[in-house]
């Protein structure tokens, strides 16, 4: 009796804690943002969104955080496969360099896109010769999103590589499929469904990055100003309202993303 | 045991709180005259003190030499120790972040509608302008470009910005108090061209010579600060800035040439005490001392060495040499003063919302 009391005691404690954290950590802030954004009714609301300077900078966004998800992918993939498949010195070492991007802070990333790729630097230089522009314009943003981004993938796709039955590649080997094949109907299928949450998420982070990007990015709007340091921006000038709305976009497509998520691994769960 | 404790401990903390209240409230009424409460024997005029300085970034090196040196003459005379808590943010920024409680003492910003934000705010009183001459002014400048050494891509005027391939930085007003000068700078520029051209003043003519050097520009950074930093990584040709920001640079070796347009604006910028803040600390008194310094022929002459114009009569003839009064200088009353140019210029669908939109 006493025991179950105390089993009861501990659970409902543990929920309550969840809950507690559950509310005052993400439901109240989102509901403000919300309600903040809403405060002076529909239109306002409509007429912060569809600012033009704003919704460029929200279309901007997602364009590039198209492109480096893109990229993560390609990269992702092949980089989770390497790091499984093949032995060589210096895995584990990379294996866990990986994940550095979540543990920098993301304006030291930003600086080392600055000091890299600037045009005092050796790569720069030579990409202002070729007459490419790489800081303050959109190469810059999109190196900045991919490396912030770039453990979500890879760490998507390795659990599944591991998992994967050697059995399974073996029987489609001795039925007579080519290397090919196998690796089309066998191997990658069964590594998709950790490569589509990776990207969700990469593609839901890049969204979001501010650190990184607003060093390296020229923050001219409608050119180089993303949805985050446009945020900032009308913070900064006092437009509450304006940037709350923005953020509600932001907001609405991140949890979109999610949900996606949530389906992609429910489906995999269900398999 | 428990209750008893507990309470001792509330009695202890509301005792605290107490005094802490009496000590505030004491000080809030006679700051000015220091100390004198019968009833306390601490003295807070010998010992130390400390002052808060809210600044705009551009102010920072300046204020490396003047806050030092006027300690040492604030000890000699008193015998207190003036310890300096420097804060430097974009002006605007600044100004919003004392607005909005940081406890500043001391506010020196790049223009005065952000000492109006604070004292709109209630923090500074209404008379801030002439309490201590100058208009409330501590230094003067203009709005000039610099370019790298040797001025290769030929930089003589605001029109060589508009050039196809000429990579241009200047701060964005929106959070930068040092950018609105700029934008000013060039905007007014504008205004006297048409006036030159067609005798009176073209608003949208100045406004499609801003679009045009907008077109070139490379990064709209945050603050004056941050936009020297990127011009010195190396970023662009020009910069559009401060007079005494680049002659700072070039005070320290960087081998940049200064530019400066036929007609360009008098930067002016203000310094003042932020008054509910210095009653708050029992620091008026040397925060005021500190204000009249600053505006003295001493400090003058520091700010000068910076490259800043001084705002002291005599100290401006002692250094007139060492400026070029361009022939078109204008002031922010040619463009309207400021609330005329805050409703048309910087309003959320004014002239520069439209140059960046594109309208």
């Amino acid at each position: 009796m006493n025991f179950i009391m105390r089993g009861r005691m501990w659970s409902f404690g543990f929920r309550s804690t969840i809950m507690l954290y559950f509310i005052v950590l993400i439901v109240l802030p989102i509901i403000g943002i919300y309600s903040q954004s809403f405060k002076l009714g529909w239109l306002p609301f409509w007429e912060s969104v569809t600012d033009q300077l704003a919704w460029e900078a929200v279309l901007l966004t997602i364009k590039l955080s198209v492109v480096s998800t893109i990229i993560n992918v390609l990269l992702g993939t092949m980089i989770g496969w390497v790091l499984i498949r093949y032995r060589f010195p210096g895995r584990r070492i990379l294996n866990s360099l990986v994940d550095l991007p979540f543990a920098l802070p993301t304006a030291v990333g930003g600086l080392m896109i600055l000091l890299l790729l600037g045009p005092n630097s050796l790569a720069g230089g030579m990409a202002n010769k070729l007459g490419f522009e790489i800081v303050f314009h959109e190469p810059a943003i999109i190196i900045a999103m991919v490396f912030v981004t770039f453990p979500f993938v890879i760490r998507g796709v390795q659990p599944l590589l591991e998992e994967l039955d050697k059995s399974e590649e073996e029987a489609s080997y001795t039925l007579g499929a080519s290397r090919t094949r196998t690796f089309l109907q066998v191997i990658f299928p069964s590594m998709l469904p950790g490569i589509i949450s990776g990207a969700m998420l990469a593609f839901s982070r890049a969204l979001a990055e501010f650190g990184a990007v607003v060093l390296v990015a020229g923050n001219i709007p409608g050119k180089t100003l993303i949805a985050s340091v446009y945020i900032f921006g009308e913070i900064e000038s006092d437009n509450a309202q304006g940037a709350a709305a923005v953020s509600v976009l932001l907001l609405t497509l991140s949890f979109l993303i999610l949900g996606a998520v949530n389906l992609v691994q429910a489906r995999r769960q269900g398999k | 045991m428990k209750p008893t404790l507990f309470k001792g401990w509330r009695i202890a903390g509301a005792a605290l709180l107490s005094v802490a209240l009496l000590a505030t409230a004491a000080c809030g009424k006679d700051g000015a005259e220091g100390t004198a409460d019968g009833t306390q024997p601490a003295a807070p005029a010998k010992g130390s003190v400390t002052l808060v300085i809210g600044a705009y970034s551009v102010a920072k090196d300046a204020f490396g030499k003047l806050l030092p040196e006027f300690a040492k003459q604030w000890k000699a005379k008193t015998g207190q120790t003036v310890t300096f808590q420097e804060s430097y943010e974009a002006s605007g920024t600044q100004a919003r972040a004392i607005a909005g409680g940081f406890e500043a003492d001391i506010a020196v910003l790049a223009m005065e509608s952000d000492i109006d934000k604070i004292q709109k705010a209630g923090f500074i009183d209404a008379d801030w302008r002439k309490q201590f001459g100058d208009n409330g002014m501590i230094t003067r400048s203009i709005a000039v470009m610099g370019t790298r050494a040797g001025n290769p891509k030929g930089i003589k005027d605001w029109e060589d910005l508009t050039r196809k391939g000429v990579k241009v930085l200047y701060p964005n007003p929106k959070t930068s108090g040092g950018a609105q000068w700029d934008i000013n700078a060039m905007y007014g520029a504008g205004l006297k061209e048409s006036e030159a051209k067609t005798g009176k003043k073209d608003p949208a003519y100045a406004k499609a010579f801003l679009e045009r050097i907008h077109k070139n520009v490379e990064s709209l950074d945050k603050s004056g600060r941050a936009s020297m930093a990127a011009f010195e990584y190396g970023f662009g040709d020009v910069i559009v800035t401060y007079e005494n920001e680049l002659k700072g640079r070039i005070m320290q070796g960087v081998a940049y040439e200064e530019v400066i347009p036929a007609s360009t604006i008098l930067i002016e910028n203000p310094a003042a005490v932020v008054d509910k803040n210095v009653d708050k600390h029992c620091t008026r008194k040397v925060a005021e001392a500190f204000l009249a310094y600053l505006h003295g022929e001493e400090a003058q002459h520091i700010l000068a060495d910076y490259g800043f114009r001084p705002v002291n009569a005599s100290v401006m003839e002692a250094v007139e040499g060492d400026f070029v009064t361009p022939p078109n200088l204008f002031d922010i009353g040619y463009l309207g003063g400021w609330d005329e140019v805050r409703s048309t210029l910087y309003s959320p669908k004014g002239v520069w919302y439209q140059v960046l939109a594109g309208i």
